[in-house]
């Protein structure tokens, strides 16, 4: 009986090996070239590319390090030169849409359990049509609402406030509350009520939540203009009434996410709708002077009751033209695995995978300000959607945000902008064939 | 039968047609081409659809592109002539310094070493409505108690555009000029002294006619390649806000890159070229006909 066990033990040892030694030779000489994102918040995760390597045998070769607009760039020259030698590259849910024919279904080299591993709504965004052109990685971006927790534990603000509006001063739940305590709480040029990001993709992405919060869309279904609406017009007022009473720095018309960041980080703003990137930057006392007063909730409810909730993730595709589809595809399984999304979640980012979000929220728990944060981003999460998924995305918000930007400087009024827009997007849809 | 043998100067230029063909002609037709193509960079197939003048017809009737093309018009004139100015000025103080004065070229010279980006960077920073160095400035010397916008007022931002590209680039002019300076002969300058001229005089007649072809030359250098500013607007404020500090570099860059849309890019690229050719040819001919009245042609 004994010598039979040891017998069994040995041979599921040398199966083992085997098996190990196949897989170790399982793409052995290949080299993989991919396109990635760099920046210091990206990196940490492709320090594991090593372990693949040698796991595999294959080797990647990362020939290209940028952040997305540049990338996007990039791989636009790539698909008009034909330069498509690559296999691997970052990819966007924001972006993806724009290069329909660039990346492969990779649905063919996954099982449907290692599909369903990730978050539903992650892989549905994932997704142009049924093609399945990414994997999520641990980088999935919601906004919530980062307060500072000093003006709404000061009397004098809670009995002014009192006074003023008949209720009790707390962290707002409806944009209306919102914009209200904005407007209380700045006392420019020094303090600050909120402030938002004023041009580019990022400007026409906050309207598009705010649209989709006041009951309205940005687009009808065959992609027409559907934003000069009543639910248009009201979620640009709000920019718009914000920028009039001075309750946003002047020069938030040119802001984009770091400078959002770095001016909560300075103390000098009362309410900050921000991505969870910045959880762990705003609570660092080196990084940011509201460290310990920082306080994070759910994302505030627009007037039809749905809350914000514009979202993106970062996620990894393999391209058409890859010689080695099979490896390239692993690599990206690998990048996106429970140790790599719990290795780059430790860093304060979410994760896009079910079993690393409850991970996540068991580790907060000894730190009271992180479990705070998870908390409200596990809460944002469920109200999120993503950009709207169409190759003219990019195009139609270089369209709407000068327009934006001209009723909010007061150039023009809401009614005239958001018409101009609508005019200028039907009239670029329609030219690039769209209906 | 004899075989055909093309004349020798003919051979001894071919290397030089070839790679001009290659690096000029080729690009250069296959742009002016994509301009008659709905050319998206996301979908190469659009190159092999020709749709005639659209794109042109599309850039001529576009309010945006004529506000463009007059502020982009505008910055240069304004930008060339202050930094002409300026740079003489300052060629001509550093001429009469006598000790230390290589050290000072060089001093001069550091704006030219950084990259526009950075340029850019540094000047988005200093110029930023909140947490810039010169709304501090001006707040803690009581100069005013508001945040000035200075990067979305549209001629606030003009100026600081403006700003940073002279900074940027007034040494280039300073730099020429001084060379210029330094080819003057003493001689006729003497001479003028002993003759009893003001140092005005002597500047204005002796020292400026010697320095003039250098000046021209800058211009010339310089108005080529004034358009590397584009990367300090684009990062001051990539034409915004609303539009309001748009220049033909920044509409066609975002056309051309991030909308992907070449073909409507080169468009209006080679309406800008076109018109710019006509302007330097009238103003030449304007220019040279006013010479000629001076008694100055030659």
């Amino acid at each position: 009986m004994g010598k039979h066990k040891l017998k069994v033990l040995l041979g599921a040892t040398a199966l083992a090996a085997v098996a190990g030694y196949a897989s170790a030779a399982e793409f052995d000489g290949i080299t993989l070239q991919a396109k990635l994102i760099g920046g210091q918040q990206y990196e940490g995760l492709y320090g594991r590319i090593a372990e693949w390597e040698a796991a595999t045998g294959a080797k990647v070769d990362i020939i290209s390090k940028k952040n997305h607009f540049e990338l996007d760039k990039e791989f636009k020259s790539d698909l008009a030169a034909g330069t498509l030698g690559w296999c691997v590259g970052s990819n966007h849910s924001s972006f993806a849409a724009q290069y329909p024919n660039l990346y492969t279904d990779l649905t063919p080299y996954l099982t449907k359990e290692e599909i369903a591993a990730y978050v539903p709504a992650n892989i549905a965004a994932s997704r142009i049509g049924d093609a399945l052109v990414m994997l999520p990685r641990a980088q999935f971006d919601v906004s919530v609402l980062y307060y500072l927790k000093s003006v709404y534990e000061d009397a004098d603000n809670q009995a002014a406030y009192k006074a003023k509006t008949g209720r009790d001063l707390a962290p707002p739940d409806t944009w209306e509350e919102y914009k209200e305590q904005a407007i209380f709480f700045a006392d420019p040029p020094n303090f600050y009520g909120t402030q938002y990001a004023g041009k580019d993709e990022a400007i026409v992405g906050r309207y598009y939540e705010m649209v989709v919060a006041e009951g309205g869309q940005l687009f009808n279904d065959d992609w027409s203009p559907a934003f000069n609406s009543d639910a248009g017009k009201r979620a640009l007022q709000w920019f718009v009434d914000l920028y009039e009473a001075g309750a946003v720095p002047p020069g938030t018309t040119s802001y984009l996410w770091d400078d959002l960041g770095q001016g909560f980080a300075s103390g000098t703003i009362a309410l900050n709708l921000d991505w969870p990137g910045w959880a762990g930057f705003f609570n660092d006392p080196d990084s940011s002077k509201a460290a310990g007063n920082v306080g994070v909730k759910v994302q505030p409810a627009g007037s039809s009751g749905k809350r914000t909730g514009w979202s993106g993730h970062h996620g990894f595709s393999v391209t058409e033209t890859c010689e080695n589809k099979e490896a390239a595809a692993s690599l990206v399984k690998w990048l996106t695995n429970e140790d790599s999304q719990k290795l780059e979640s430790a860093g304060g980012s979410l994760p896009t995978r079910t079993a690393v979000w409850e991970y996540v929220l068991e580790t907060a728990q000894s730190d009271p300000y992180r479990a705070e944060a998870i908390a409200a981003f596990q809460a944002g999460a469920g109200h999120a959607f993503p950009a709207p998924q169409t190759p003219e995305w990019i195009e139609a918000t270089n369209l709407i945000y000068p327009e934006l930007q001209a009723a909010i400087l007061g150039d023009k009024t809401v009614d005239e902008a958001l018409a101009d827009a609508a005019e200028a997007v039907d009239e670029m849809m329609q030219e690039n064939g769209v209906y | 039968m004899s075989r055909f043998r093309p004349p020798a100067w003919f051979v001894l230029l071919l290397p030089a047609i070839i790679i001009l063909a290659a690096v000029v002609l080729v690009p250069l037709i296959l742009s002016f081409y994509s301009s008659f193509t709905p050319y998206k960079l996301t979908r190469p197939e659009t190159l092999y659809k020709w749709i005639g003048t659209f794109n042109y017809e599309k850039a001529m009737k576009s309010a945006h592109f004529w506000a463009a093309f007059g502020r982009t018009v505008l910055l240069l004139t304004i930008a060339l002539n202050l930094e002409m100015l300026m740079g003489l000025g300052l060629a001509l103080l550093v001429n009469k310094v006598t000790y230390g004065q290589r050290a000072l070229r060089t001093i001069m010279m550091f704006p030219m070493m950084f990259s526009p980006v950075l340029v850019g960077f540094q000047f988005k920073f200093i110029f930023n409505d909140n947490v810039g160095l010169v709304n501090n400035a001006l707040q803690s010397l009581g100069l005013t108690d508001r945040a000035i916008p200075w990067l979305v007022d549209g001629q606030l931002a003009f100026i600081a555009i403006l700003t940073a590209e002279m900074w940027s680039a007034t040494s280039v002019f300073a730099i020429l000029i001084l060379a210029g300076l330094f080819a003057v002969p003493r001689d006729p300058i003497e001479a003028a002294k002993v003759d009893g001229c003001t140092p005005w005089q002597s500047f204005r007649h002796i020292t400026l006619p010697y320095v003039m072809p250098f000046i021209y030359i800058a211009l010339a250098i310089r108005s080529l390649d004034v358009a590397r500013a584009y990367d300090i607007v684009q990062i001051m404020t990539n034409g915004g806000p609303a539009r309001r500090t748009e220049l033909l570099w920044t509409l066609i860059g975002r056309t051309g890159y991030v909308d992907a849309k070449m073909g409507y890019a080169n468009a209006m690229g080679y309406i800008s070229i076109f018109l710019a050719i006509i302007f330097t040819v009238y103003f030449f001919r304007k220019l040279n006909a006013a010479r000629s009245e001076l008694g100055m042609a030659g």
